[in-house]
């Protein structure tokens, strides 16, 4: 009997000890060092209470901007990047020759590492070489070439363009995904009532995408909140820590300036926000499946 | 005419989302002088596939290469062993709290990376881990373990509990059952489950960045940017490094694409 009831445990075992090493225990500890003053050698570290989160939100002038980025960023994400994505699904959600090879071609972008899309748009952007200059150039708009990376007002924007190409293909899959689960009944139905296209969009495919928005909505917030690799790659936060979001700034306060408390509470901010997109979702999704 | 316009949007677009690719395939074959001198769209004037061989060789891409390949095909395989044994308990071994052990394992795709690092350098470094593939390997599984859970416990889900009753009648145990009958039946699901991860494995950044702190060790993502440290003025040869870097992947990518595409859709459907 006895052995009976810990059968299921050895099974989940070593998953469950790597996920509590790995994820859980360093989560908690995070949260914990979070109230804390500390270098990362010293021996002992000095309780300071909420003054790291009141010093990041009052003191640091750059947390607040990388913070207004990553919801900038969010805000980009959720209307060009899914914007572009949904188009794309609705223009190959039909049996045309090549659609293969199209969708093979917006999704390649998305499997490379944003450490290669960056490296790939940073020569985009080349002062000197790049192509997006040469190209202004070459149609007698000189004027508007620029050091696209450098210049603190526009960097971000720079950086979020590569993100758009690194990126369309995640939410132009899924809604393509969800387009071929709707039957084509409705649609029948409607150009028998004489609907026009756009009708049918606004009152069949939408409606019927729902479950698939959401989806889409709630990686897509979640991924806009702990983008990194493609901006510490492209501009490493700079220029003038313009570009910084919250990971990279919890990466440079952490590992560069080594002030553990105020990384760790950077962190917290991080899951803080992730559980208010995550929670509903999971939510949604579970009520959803017991229906 | 509907059809038409369709076309000709989706080749507008189509040929915007390969200029990058064209343009360092184009910079990569080029040599300096004709890189300075000729307009930028223009095809190389000798096709200099030398620069390939010196960015294989200068940039030790192959040696980055070789380390992630080694993680990858460490971790992920290990990997879904470890969490298909937990799907299987979670949907073949009816024990209490099973809905919430599950749940439990979610709560690990809330948790950004971000909020580990500092720990697990510190457990790291105190096990001698730090700088090592059994580190990395360890704390890659870690971050895996949820949302291969989600996937394998979804596809475990579908296969009919018949099959268990009769695997019991003919004397098999949860052992024997998981590796004759509910692996070999998963395949489909191990095998998106099994590219997607080993993508995500090979692109990996953040981790790699630190607990990787040698040179030799580095994974091509880390390495890369090392690569461009060292050759951020030779355009050439930095494109070359980029574009071997990137064929990995497309050949990947073209090879198994229907896992890719099937993989990202039903991982979202659980």
């Amino acid at each position: 009997m006895r052995i009976r009831l810990m059968k299921p445990w050895l099974f989940i075992m070593p998953a469950l000890l790597i996920y509590l090493t790995v994820i859980f225990v360093p989560s908690l500890y995070t949260l914990y060092l979070s109230f804390f003053n500390w270098n990362g050698v010293a021996p002992t570290k000095q309780f300071v209470g909420f003054r790291n989160y009141a010093d990041l939100i009052f003191r640091d002038s750059v947390f607040l901007k990388a913070l207004a980025n990553n919801i900038l960023w969010t805000i980009g994400s959720l209307t060009i990047i899914m914007g572009i994505g949904l188009m794309l699904a609705l223009l190959l959600n039909k049996k045309i020759k090549g659609r293969i090879v199209f969708r093979g071609i917006f999704y390649f972008p998305f499997v490379l590492s944003g450490v290669i899309v960056a490296t790939i748009w940073t020569w985009m952007y080349n002062p000197m070489q790049g192509f997006v200059n040469k190209l202004l150039e070459s149609i007698g708009l000189e004027n508007w070439a620029l050091a696209w990376l450098a210049e603190p007002k526009i960097a971000l924007y720079a950086v979020f363009v590569a993100a758009i190409w690194h990126g369309v293909g995640q939410p132009l899959v899924l809604f393509l995904a969800g387009l071929q689960t709707i039957p084509q009944d409705p649609y029948e139905a409607a150009v028998i009532d004489g609907a026009k296209p756009y009708q049918m969009f606004w009152n069949i495919s939408l409606p019927l995408l729902r479950e698939t928005f959401v989806i889409v909505v709630a990686i897509t917030m979640v991924s806009s909140m702990k983008v990194y690799d493609i901006v510490y790659a492209m501009t490493g936060g700079g220029p003038a820590e313009s570009t910084h979001v919250l990971a990279s700034w919890m990466y440079f306060q952490t590992f560069k300036f080594a002030n553990i408390g105020i990384g760790s509470a950077i962190s917290m901010f991080l899951i803080f926000i992730t559980m208010i997109v995550i929670i509903p979702y999971v939510y949604y999704t579970t009520k959803k499946s017991h229906v | 005419m509907i059809g038409m316009l369709r076309y000709a949007l989706l080749t507008i677009l189509a040929v915007v989302f390969l200029i990058p690719i064209v343009f360092i395939a184009f910079t990569s074959l080029k040599s300096n002088a004709d890189l300075l001198t000729n307009p930028f769209y223009a095809l190389p004037e000798k096709f200099e596939w030398g620069n390939y061989a010196k960015a294989w060789e200068q940039g030790r891409l192959s040696m980055y290469m070789k380390n992630t390949a080694l993680i990858a095909f460490i971790k992920v395989p290990l990997g879904i062993l470890i969490e298909a044994f937990a799907a299987y308990a979670l949907t073949r071994m009816v024990f209490k709290g099973s809905n919430l052990m599950f749940a439990f394992f979610l709560v690990g795709m809330m948790v950004p990376m971000q909020a580990t690092l500092v720990p697990l350098n510190i457990f790291l470094n105190n096990t001698g881990l730090v700088n090592t593939y059994p580190g990395i390997i360890l704390v890659y599984i870690g971050f895996g373990v949820p949302f291969g859970i989600l996937i394998l416990r979804g596809f475990f889900r579908t296969i009919p509990k018949e099959i268990d009753e009769a695997a019991l009648i003919d004397g098999c145990g949860d052992v024997g059952k998981f590796f004759r009958i509910i692996l070999p039946l998963s395949m489909p699901a191990i095998a998106t489950l099994f590219i997607f991860d080993f993508m995500a494995t090979w692109n990996e950044f953040l981790l790699a960045q630190i607990f990787i702190t040698s040179d030799s060790m580095r994974t091509i993502t880390t390495g890369l940017l090392a690569f461009r440290g060292e050759h951020s003025t030779n355009y050439t040869l930095l494109n070359a490094g980029v574009l071997i870097s990137v064929v990995p992947i497309l050949l990947v990518y073209l090879a198994f694409q229907k896992y890719f595409v099937s993989g990202l859709a039903g991982s979202v459907k659980g």
